[in-house]
């Protein structure tokens, strides 16, 4: 079973406490979010993950694989991409090749000089990418170059990029941040759908809590680098800690 | 496609002309000789590159003025190679075939000169007077060698002269050179090898990179060497320093300088520390009493120039047009490369009015002088202290 | 489902091998000193080969050089000493050489793996002072800085000994280089470059090995410095250190500003503008200068350089072929008005 397991991971910079001992799992096929207010440790956890920052203690496994021996471009072969708070994108590419990006790990030497030579391979390279822009509603866009496109596009195009090389789990770094409430609804209905039709785990960190709860199977709440609840959202909605530190006393409703 | 048909008929069109015929000898006419100059106007030895065309002037007027060459004028175009060899090469290609000169003439550097070398020979055409002392010019196993005609005494024989200047002083002497590390210092070093097997000693050997404005390490390994005679392979700042340095160090050997240290620079700058320095020069003083050196003087006095440049570039100009002007003379009415080389090659002894030591060329030889006289500081001037030496 | 895959439009590859082929043919076509304007072209196009692999360092990786002199010095040097010395043939030093210089690249790229921007530029600025050292002392080999003559390229039994045989010969490398490069950019090695000019992270998250692919760029970079070295030094026929100085370094950062960093055809552009400026519109610039006013010009040269990249940095800062692009899309666009796109 590929579930990822962190295990009472601490994490220090410079005598700042980010993580304190956090420990979960995230089963497969789940819809997971962390949510907490800034400085509590939701990317920390996120670059633990994906190898950017390692922990001084503490375990993180994904189906047997101990994932902190693994250099940060390594993680992709496990099957685990991300997304990224602010936008990580090549403005100067186009966005075929902003989201062939993502592939870069699946595509091997050979085909590499093949490319090079045969329009064939260039095609099929690309055909991956415009059935995941395709997915994603961008379909015809991938000539256009990223630079200036509006920011919901930008967004989705992080998304179409770590969505290409096929992931079993896929980290999404606050997805709705500066987007509209059409944007945001459309943003929910996309991460369900990578769930149910491509068959990907999410992790998902996200401060719109109405986006959170509508969409995540099971929500985790940090706060300080210290886990506050972990529970459906149900669950979470009524914990008495999380109602008083980060929803106010009128978010229930 | 259109645009293919175009392409093949202008590349048709581009052939069909290309086979045009060719001019005869250029630079040659009834009434003016062109002659192409490369000088560094904007790089790092743009000061020169100013004054030697400027000497070069004064003599070229002056034959203009008395009727020309065989009725012929001189004209010289200049070009500007910023001490980088390939724009000299490209200099030379436009001084060829768009203002078609007759032959080159000063060109600066020894690297530019050096550069050209393909270009001379692609096109037959001679330099006379590059302007360097880089024995190498005279090399006659170089591409090219036949082409240029260097007039001055190179780095290496100034060296073994002064070599042989120390030990004609002291039986005991002690040599030591501090020279460049670089093409100027290994010309340097070339002759004080030839000097050391012929003595059968051994010369303390110090080097400094270009540039350089420290010399105390040099200086007191030369100190606990006990070396008695001190060759400076230096432009201007060098000897300076060096002897400040000595000074400083209550260290007075017997200073001995190349001749790009010959710069009046040196004796202002070095001041009461440079009372007797020594330098090989490889031609007269713009203030001797040979009769080109009065001419001279005549000449730029009469030109309304600030007589504070009138120093030894500006005669250097000079000079080494009156071998040009020799050579054109001696090649005769019926001008052509050919005869200008076969002319130049007919130099015996030629003195230039009293101002060289006696050119000499001939089929197989491309140096011109290769004595010096030496040249002493004395109380800030510089007086001539020999004669020529060889 | 149908392919809405868009290959790059070739179409105009033909007739620009034609029009390289028929530039020597039209210049010596209209005016008698064909060679001297063939003998620019040629240092354009040497230059044009060394700026690609720059661009590729620079411009799409990031990596900014001051030292690429040092990798142009190594390469000429090499190849001299190799063919003329060691008595390799021309055509395999045509192979060797690059390769060597292509390690020296691997050996100066280490340090860029901990340092960037301004150190980055300062360490290569230092590896071409070492470089140029390096040669000075080998002098046994290189005859110091007194420079060495170099013999003619010698391919198939044929002597390319003018300028005329020099360029097809180095002309052929350029587009070679310019196809090769544009290939291989516009593949998973220049997406990954691209990738870690803009955001390293992005590009480990995406599986790119930063060490590996930032000495690949340092690599093939000098690579291709190596090769404009050895077309330099065997069409040049002399080479001396007072050719690879930092300021030739500079003057290639020049060129791909402005053509356009991180481009190829940029860099094409950028290097044959250069070129052309420096060696015929300034020089008959001043010449025209000099007929109407009796000042000083010399050093008006540096004066342009520094005010043309000024300029292009200010208000082109996509260089020569960002100028390009735009004048396609106006014309495309046309009778609609585009000016709104670029602002």
């Amino acid at each position: 079973m590929p579930d990822l397991q962190i295990e009472d991971l601490h994490v220090r910079f410079s005598g700042v406490v980010a993580l304190n001992g956090v420990s979960m799992e995230i089963r497969e096929g789940e819809i997971f979010s962390l949510v907490g207010p800034n400085g509590s440790g939701k990317t920390t956890l996120f670059n633990c993950v994906s190898g950017f920052v390692k922990p001084h203690h503490g375990t993180i496994c994904y189906g047997g694989l101990d994932l902190l021996s693994q250099p940060p471009h390594r993680i992709i072969d496990a099957g685990i991409s991300r997304t990224f708070q602010n936008l990580q994108n090549v403005p100067y590419m186009t966005i075929l090749d902003n989201v062939l990006l993502g592939n870069h790990s699946r595509i091997d030497n050979w085909e590499t000089v093949r490319r090079w030579l045969s329009r064939d391979q260039r095609e099929s390279e690309e055909q991956a990418v415009l059935k995941v822009l395709d997915f994603l509603g961008l379909a015809n866009y991938e000539q256009k170059y990223l630079s200036g496109q509006p920011y919901g596009i930008q967004k989705l195009v992080e998304v179409a990029r770590s969505l290409v090389s096929r992931p079993k789990l896929v980290l999404i770094d606050e997805p709705a941040a500066g987007m509209n409430d059409q944007e945001t609804m459309e943003i929910a209905k996309i991460i369900t759908e990578i769930r149910d039709d491509l068959g990907i785990t999410v992790l998902v960190v996200e401060h719109d809590m109405s986006l959170v709860m509508s969409i995540s199977d099971r929500v985790c709440v940090l706060d300080s680098g210290n886990i506050v609840t972990v529970g459906n959202p149900d669950e979470v909605k009524e914990h008495p800690d999380v109602i008083s530190a980060f929803l106010g006393e009128g978010a229930v409703a | 496609m259109k645009i293919r048909n175009i392409i093949l008929l202008t590349l048709l069109v581009a052939l069909f002309l290309g086979c045009a015929g060719r001019e005869p000898t250029p630079g040659v006419t009834d009434s003016e000789i062109l002659i192409g100059n490369i000088q560094d106007l904007s790089g790092p030895m743009k000061e020169l590159g100013m004054a030697l065309p400027h000497g070069s002037n004064l003599y070229f007027n002056y034959i203009n003025g008395k009727g020309g060459i065989h009725g012929r004028k001189i004209k010289m175009v200049i070009e500007d190679h910023q001490y980088n060899p390939q724009k000299a090469v490209a200099a030379a290609k436009k001084l060829v075939e768009q203002n078609q000169v007759f032959c080159f003439y000063q060109v600066i550097g020894t690297s530019p000169c050096e550069a050209l070398r393909p270009t001379l020979e692609e096109y037959e055409i001679p330099l006379i007077a590059p302007a360097t002392q880089s024995g190498t010019m005279s090399d006659r196993s170089r591409r090219g060698w036949k082409y240029i005609f260097h007039t001055d005494t190179g780095y290496d024989k100034q060296a073994n002269i002064l070599v042989d200047y120390a030990y004609e002083q002291n039986g005991d002497a002690k040599v030591g050179v501090i020279y460049q590390d670089d093409d100027y210092g290994a010309n340097v070093l070339k002759g004080i090898a030839e000097a050391e097997e012929r003595h059968g000693i051994t010369v303390q050997k110090e080097a400094y990179q270009r540039g350089a404005t420290d010399f105390a390490g040099q200086v007191m390994n030369l100190l606990k060497g006990g070396t008695t005679h001190v060759i400076i392979g230096g432009v201007v700042r060098e000897p300076i320093i060096v002897m400040k340095t000595a000074a400083a160090m209550s260290y007075a050997p017997q200073f001995l300088g190349i001749s790009p240290t010959m710069d009046h620079r040196v004796v202002l700058g070095a001041g009461k520390e440079g009372e007797g320095f020594i330098v090989a020069n490889f031609a007269q003083l713009y203030n001797s009493d040979a009769e080109g050196a009065k001419l001279y003087r005549e000449l730029f006095e009469n030109s309304g120039t600030d007589p504070k440049v009138m120093g030894m570039y500006n005669f250097y100009g000079f000079m080494t047009a009156m071998v040009l002007v020799e050579g054109l003379e001696r090649a005769g009415k019926r001008l052509t490369r050919a005869r200008l080389i076969r002319a130049m090659e007919g130099f015996k002894n030629w003195d230039g009015m009293g101002v060289f030591p006696g050119i000499s060329y001939g089929p197989s030889d491309r140096a011109g002088t290769e004595s010096v006289v030496l040249v002493a500081n004395r109380g800030g001037t510089q007086q001539i202290i020999s004669d020529w030496i060889e | 489902m149908k392919s809405r895959y868009a290959d790059e439009n070739l179409s105009w590859i033909a007739p620009l091998v034609l029009l390289v082929i028929a530039i020597p043919f039209l210049i010596r076509g209209v005016t008698f000193s064909y060679r001297y304007y063939l003998y620019v072209l040629n240092i354009a196009g040497i230059y044009t080969i060394l700026a690609v692999g720059l661009d590729i360092l620079s411009g799409y990786t990031g990596l900014i050089s001051l030292g690429h002199a040092g990798f142009f010095a190594i390469g000429a040097y090499t190849s001299a000493v190799l063919v003329d010395q060691a008595g390799i043939p021309f055509g395999l030093s045509l192979i060797i050489t690059p390769i060597i210089t292509g390690f020296f690249g691997l050996v100066v790229g280490f340090p860029a793996l901990r340092v960037s921007g301004m150190y980055l530029g300062l360490t290569t600025m230092g590896f071409g002072f070492i470089a140029r050292r390096l040669i000075i002392a080998l002098r046994a080999w290189t005859e110091g800085s007194a420079g060495l003559e170099v013999s003619n390229p010698v391919l198939f039994g044929f002597e390319f000994a003018s300028d005329w045989a020099n360029y097809f010969l180095i002309f052929t490398f350029v587009v070679a280089v310019v196809v090769v490069a544009r290939r291989v950019m516009n593949s998973k090695i220049g997406r990954a470059f691209m990738a870690i000019r803009d955001s390293e992270r992005a590009a480990e998250a995406a599986g790119v090995n930063l060490t590996r692919y930032k000495l690949l760029a340092f690599f093939m970079s000098a690579v291709l410095a190596g090769l404009a070295g050895v077309l330099f030094a065997h069409t040049m026929r002399f080479i001396s250190t007072d050719h690879f100085d930092i300021l030739l370094s500079i003057y290639f950062i020049i060129m791909i500003l402005v053509g356009g960093v991180g481009s190829i055809y940029g860099a094409v552009l950028g290097s044959v503008f250069i070129v052309l400026l420096d060696f015929l519109l300034i020089p008959a610039f001043k010449d025209w200068m000099a007929l109407f006013v009796a000042i000083e010009v010399a050093d008006i040269q540096s004066l342009i350089f520094g005010l043309i990249m000024f300029l292009f940095i200010i208000f082109q800062p996509m260089g020569l072929y960002g100028v390009w692009l735009k004048m396609r899309i106006y014309w495309k666009l046309f009778p609609f008005n585009p000016k709104k796109r670029f602002t």
